[in-house]
């Protein structure tokens, strides 16, 4: 294909404002699927991403398009993650295109993760092609959403394409615009080979496929390539596209997006965003923007039963295979045994990795609260980087303690900002501004802790806003923090697993919302559980967990056997989750009051 | 043979009551006309005579009998004659160690007493359940205190020497006090028997919506737990030994039919929400009058047709046409732990020997971990081959069973 007719463009879009289905509608219309066939292969493929709506992974897809001016055009889509954890991938995505359509939903306009998206396409000199999807809805506005997107983010939104990716309305409209709007690739076969790695994936036999943007040069099977950031190099052992299923080609050229496999063991050797040139002839200098993606939350992971302890290890190491982003490390916890602890890009990251270490290696596992790293400034000049609560220095030793802060951008309908205010403040939330997107949605940065967002921040922002607020954050750098570390005591002993970081100044007020808390979740036992929090020696709260008197069944004849026994059954498996930390069985739940003091018992 | 190769006891239902109590989930239901009561028993009567052709264990010459409820006694005493007989022709009332029959304090007078003492009946079980009349209403009893004292005292007339009371303990608006009275009241009436139960609120039930609804309140946990400890006590410093977590008897007097359940011994059931138990499987009847009446006069068409070419056959299509029963089989596995959880119920626990000859498993390799567990937090002991729960741990007995299940 002449450079002239390739198109790499990817889209932007809140969830829900039907990324998904325009992107199944593009591939349907240039004829690279039947319908039949998108069916059975979506771009989401992992039943987890299906379940959550999101996309995880990314994944390129190669078509052919005939223009109305009767020429074919190769259009590369480009699929990007959409949620916060992922915003380098998401960048790297972005960096691989020369456009972007920004999808907007016609009836509910922008969102605080659309915006944050947008920007990093901006900032990647993509051409934006605002689309207004959903026209097909009642209650849609498309010239509201046109003027919002001109006030808010700047960019002339006459020619924005109106579709229904439902009903298929204006699609073809939107292929138009991509070959008409959208630069081709300015590049260079000739010129030595560079292609920035913006995703990657293990396979099994193949070893890991990376997923490439070539700018200059070509790649073909057999050639000797190199990593820039790792130096490593390897010999090419397979070329592709993906239509959506994977298409061996001869050769990769300069502005084609495609994959390569080359026996490479882990993505940890060629992470996201490294430049892949030729080992022979190889670039003067990589592709701009490379980092390594450092992990934000950390937690520990526990097996329920000790003797998974190995299973578990194997269990990460196989996700880490396919994940450079996972950090994990052994610990120890006099509470919980043995374990690792966990390093995640965020909650969301965090979550997957537990859901699939459950679901797919089938584990029991207990899980600590979430926590961000801690910088800490001793008085003997040394700094300590903590990402466990419990290892949190004794006060005598403590200079300073220094938090990671964010800048949050909030969404919300403007009857709402009182109670965002009021929860960011209660949150330690520094004001920065507000601004109005139109007569009702306003738009407020707040510098907050990364900490108060891991905690409960975004689910008590979607409760007093009635869901209606949207979020989105980047890490604004380390601040001083008065932080102290709270204990718990179950029995008279400390349970190291149970310790939080918390501002001294709400450290009482914390400390007792935790003790209740935890008495509410741990259930009662054959003995009374005294629950206490302590900062050092010094208790600040106690509750007690009152002693179950008795606990039988009463009667148990002939007839009733079968229902007894799966009474007990059940029973015994409301346990299964349950770890008994000394004398004291504690549920799951226990390890993660800390995100839910302030709800309802 | 061994014992848990042949029937030993032998249960039947009868699901009428002149009245439910509010926290009664039995296949009981009041309101049916005596025709339909009559047409029970007929088709109950068929059910023996059809299953005894088709029963697979034998039964024990000295099989127990029981006749529960509901209330038997609602039944008159010709109808409970006519059940009585049909089980002596087809094998299932031999010589029985014991014959037991429920009975509602409102439902006997000294005549029917007698009948039933002359039918064979050796044992009499009363449904007491308090002696205050306010907790008696609370329960939605049908008799007074003075009613119950009376039963007791016209069931020992007519001759009966094994006779046992049921109480219940946590009863709404009880007091450690009421029930103490109730104890001790019943204590002077020289039994040799008593079941003591603490009130279960069962789902469904209409105790439970009151509870839930706030109109009822129960006791409570710390004064159904003194109810608990005390019932022990009472009972045993009058020479009532606990020999099953509610049940208490002088020694020698326990109840043999309730032992088969609790050593998972077969056992033979007939009628409304029966369940027959041969050792590997669990059959269990309609809870459904009308069906069960119905299905069982279905076999007898079914079975005078002579279509089919054996009785069985017979039997097994016409059975499963009318869901007579549901059959639940029970793996080795399944049938160890049940064994398990019913024996340790008896203070005299589990005979591990007994166990490994009728499971060949060795029970405490087993459950090696469980046992331990139970012995490390002083649940259980273990002596010469035998497990059981200590006072303790049968206070916490559902964490012990929960360990086997």
């Amino acid at each position: 294909m002449q450079k002239d007719h390739i198109r790499n463009f990817s889209i932007i879009a809140h969830i829900d404002h039907g990324k998904s289905t325009l992107a199944d509608r593009l591939i349907e219309m240039t004829g690279t699927l039947s319908k039949r066939e998108m069916e059975e292969q979506i771009l989401d493929s992992m039943e987890l991403e299906k379940e959550r709506g999101i996309t995880i992974k990314d994944q390129a897809v190669q078509s052919i398009y005939r223009a109305r001016n009767g020429e074919d055009y190769m259009l590369n889509f480009i699929d990007t993650p959409g949620h916060v954890d992922f915003n380098y991938e998401v960048s790297r995505a972005l960096a691989a295109c020369e456009g972007a359509l920004l999808v907007i939903d016609a009836s509910q306009g922008i969102e605080a993760q659309t915006l944050a998206n947008t920007y990093l396409a901006i900032d990647n000199n993509l051409e934006i092609i605002p689309v207004i999807n959903k026209i097909d809805l009642p209650s849609a506005d498309p010239d509201k959403v046109r003027k919002e997107i001109e006030d808010v983010i700047g960019i002339d939104a006459s020619e924005a394409v109106l579709c229904s990716a439902k009903t298929g309305e204006g699609v073809d409209d939107i292929l138009e615009a991509i070959v008409e709007r959208i630069p081709a690739p300015d590049c260079d076969d000739s010129k030595p080979l560079k292609a920035l790695v913006f995703d990657s994936k293990f396979d099994s036999y193949k070893g890991v496929i990376l997923y490439l943007r070539v700018y200059d040069g070509t790649i073909r099977k057999g050639m000797k390539i190199e990593m820039m950031a790792t130096g490593a190099t390897y010999e090419v052992t397979e070329v592709g596209v993906f239509k959506p299923a994977p298409v061996n080609v001869d050769v990769l050229s300069a502005g084609e997006v495609g994959f390569l496999a080359a026996a490479i063991k882990t993505v940890g050797e060629a992470r996201v965003g490294d430049t892949v040139t030729d080992a022979v002839h190889p670039a003067d200098e990589p592709l701009p923007g490379y980092r390594k993606a450092t992990p934000m939350v950390f937690c520990g992971l526990y097996p329920v039963e000790n003797t998974d302890y190995d299973n578990l290890r194997d269990a990460l190491e196989k996700l880490q295979l396919n994940d450079a982003s996972l950090l994990f490390e052994p610990e120890t916890s006099t509470a919980l045994g043995f374990g690792f602890r966990c390093g995640f890009l965020g909650l969301l990251h965090m979550d997957i990795i537990k859901e699939r270490l459950e679901r797919e290696y089938k584990l029991d596992l207990i899980t600590t609260a979430p926590n961000v790293v801690y910088q800490i400034d001793k008085t003997n000049g040394d700094i300590e980087l903590v990402d466990n609560p419990s290892a949190f220095p004794e006060p005598n030793v403590i200079a300073t303690v220094s938090e990671p802060y964010v800048t949050a951008t909030i969404i919300v309908p403007k009857d709402y900002v009182g109670s965002v205010m009021e929860l960011s403040q209660e949150k330690r939330g520094e004001y920065q501004n507000m601004t109005y997107l139109d007569e009702d949605r306003v738009m407020i940065h707040y510098s907050l802790p990364l900490s108060e967002i891991i905690y409960d921040y975004f689910d008590r922002l979607k409760s007093c806003s009635r869901g209606y607020a949207s979020l989105d954050y980047e890490l604004s750098g380390y601040k001083p923090s008065d932080l102290v570390k709270v204990d718990i005591l179950l029995n008279g002993d400390q349970v190291d697993a149970l310790s939080a970081i918390v501002h001294r100044e709400n450290a009482q007020v914390q400390g007792r919302k935790l003790v209740e808390r935890l008495r509410s979740l741990i259930p009662r036992q054959q003995f009374a559980i005294p629950v206490q929090a302590a900062i050092g020696n010094k208790v600040i709260a106690r509750e007690d967990v009152a002693a179950l008197r008795k606990d039988v069944l009463a009667k148990c004849y002939g007839g009733d056997i079968t229902r007894k026994r799966k009474l007990l059954e059940k029973q015994k498996a409301g346990k299964k989750r349950m770890k008994q930390v000394g004398t004291v069985e504690l549920p799951q739940e226990a390890f993660m009051a800390i995100l839910s003091m302030d709800k309802k018992k | 043979m061994e014992r848990w190769e042949v029937f030993q006891g032998v249960y039947v239902h009868t699901p009428f009551c002149l009245q439910k109590c509010l926290y009664c989930d039995f296949p009981s239901y009041s309101g049916f006309p005596e025709e339909v009561r009559q047409q029970y028993v007929e088709a109950l009567c068929r059910e023996i005579e059809i299953r005894s052709r088709q029963r697979d264990l034998p039964v024990a010459e000295g099989a127990t009998v029981y006749f529960g409820g509901g209330t038997p006694t609602v039944l008159s005493e010709e109808q409970i004659g006519q059940i009585v007989g049909c089980l002596k022709r087809n094998g299932f009332w031999k010589k029985p160690a014991e014959a037991t029959i429920e009975a509602n304090p409102g439902t006997v007078n000294p005549e029917k007493l007698k009948t039933l003492r002359e039918l064979g009946f050796d044992r009499i079980s009363i449904g007491v359940q308090s002696l205050q009349d306010k907790e008696l209403r609370a329960l939605g009893r049908i008799h007074t205190a003075e009613q119950a004292l009376r039963a007791v005292e016209e069931a020992k007339q007519a001759g009966f020497q094994r006779i046992n009371a049921d109480l219940m303990s946590g009863i709404p608006c009880q007091t450690v006090e009421s029930f103490c009275n109730t104890l001790d009241a019943m204590l002077r009436m020289n039994l040799s028997h008593l079941s003591v139960y603490s009130l279960i609120l069962e789902e469904g039930t209409p105790l439970e919506r009151l509870v839930e609804k706030g109109n009822v309140s129960l006791p409570d946990e710390e004064t159904s737990y003194s109810m608990y400890e005390m019932t022990r006590s009472r009972l045993e410093q009058a020479g009532l030994k606990r020999y099953e977590i509610s049940n208490y008897a002088v020694p020698g007097e326990e109840s043999l039919h309730n032992k088969v359940y609790w050593h998972y011994e077969p056992y033979a059931a007939f009628g409304v929400g029966a369940c027959t138990f041969t050792g590997n499987e669990r059959r269990t009847n309609t809870i459904d009058v009308r069906e069960y009446i119905n299905a069982w006069s279905a076999v007898i068409v079914a079975l005078q047709s002579k279509e089919s070419a054996t009785f069985e056959k017979n039997i097994s299509a016409a059975g499963s046409d009318c869901t007579l029963w549901e059959t639940e089989t029970l793996d080795r596995k399944t049938q160890i732990s049940e064994a398990m959880i019913m024996a340790l119920r008896m203070t005299e626990g589990v005979d591990l020997n007994i166990m490994q000859r009728r499971f060949g498993a060795d029970i405490s390799k087993y459950y090696e971990r469980e046992i331990q567990m139970l012995l490390d937090k002083k649940m259980a002991e273990r002596e010469a081959g035998v497990l059981r729960l200590t006072p303790y741990g049968m206070r916490y007995g559902n964490r012990a069973f929960e360990a086997f299940v």
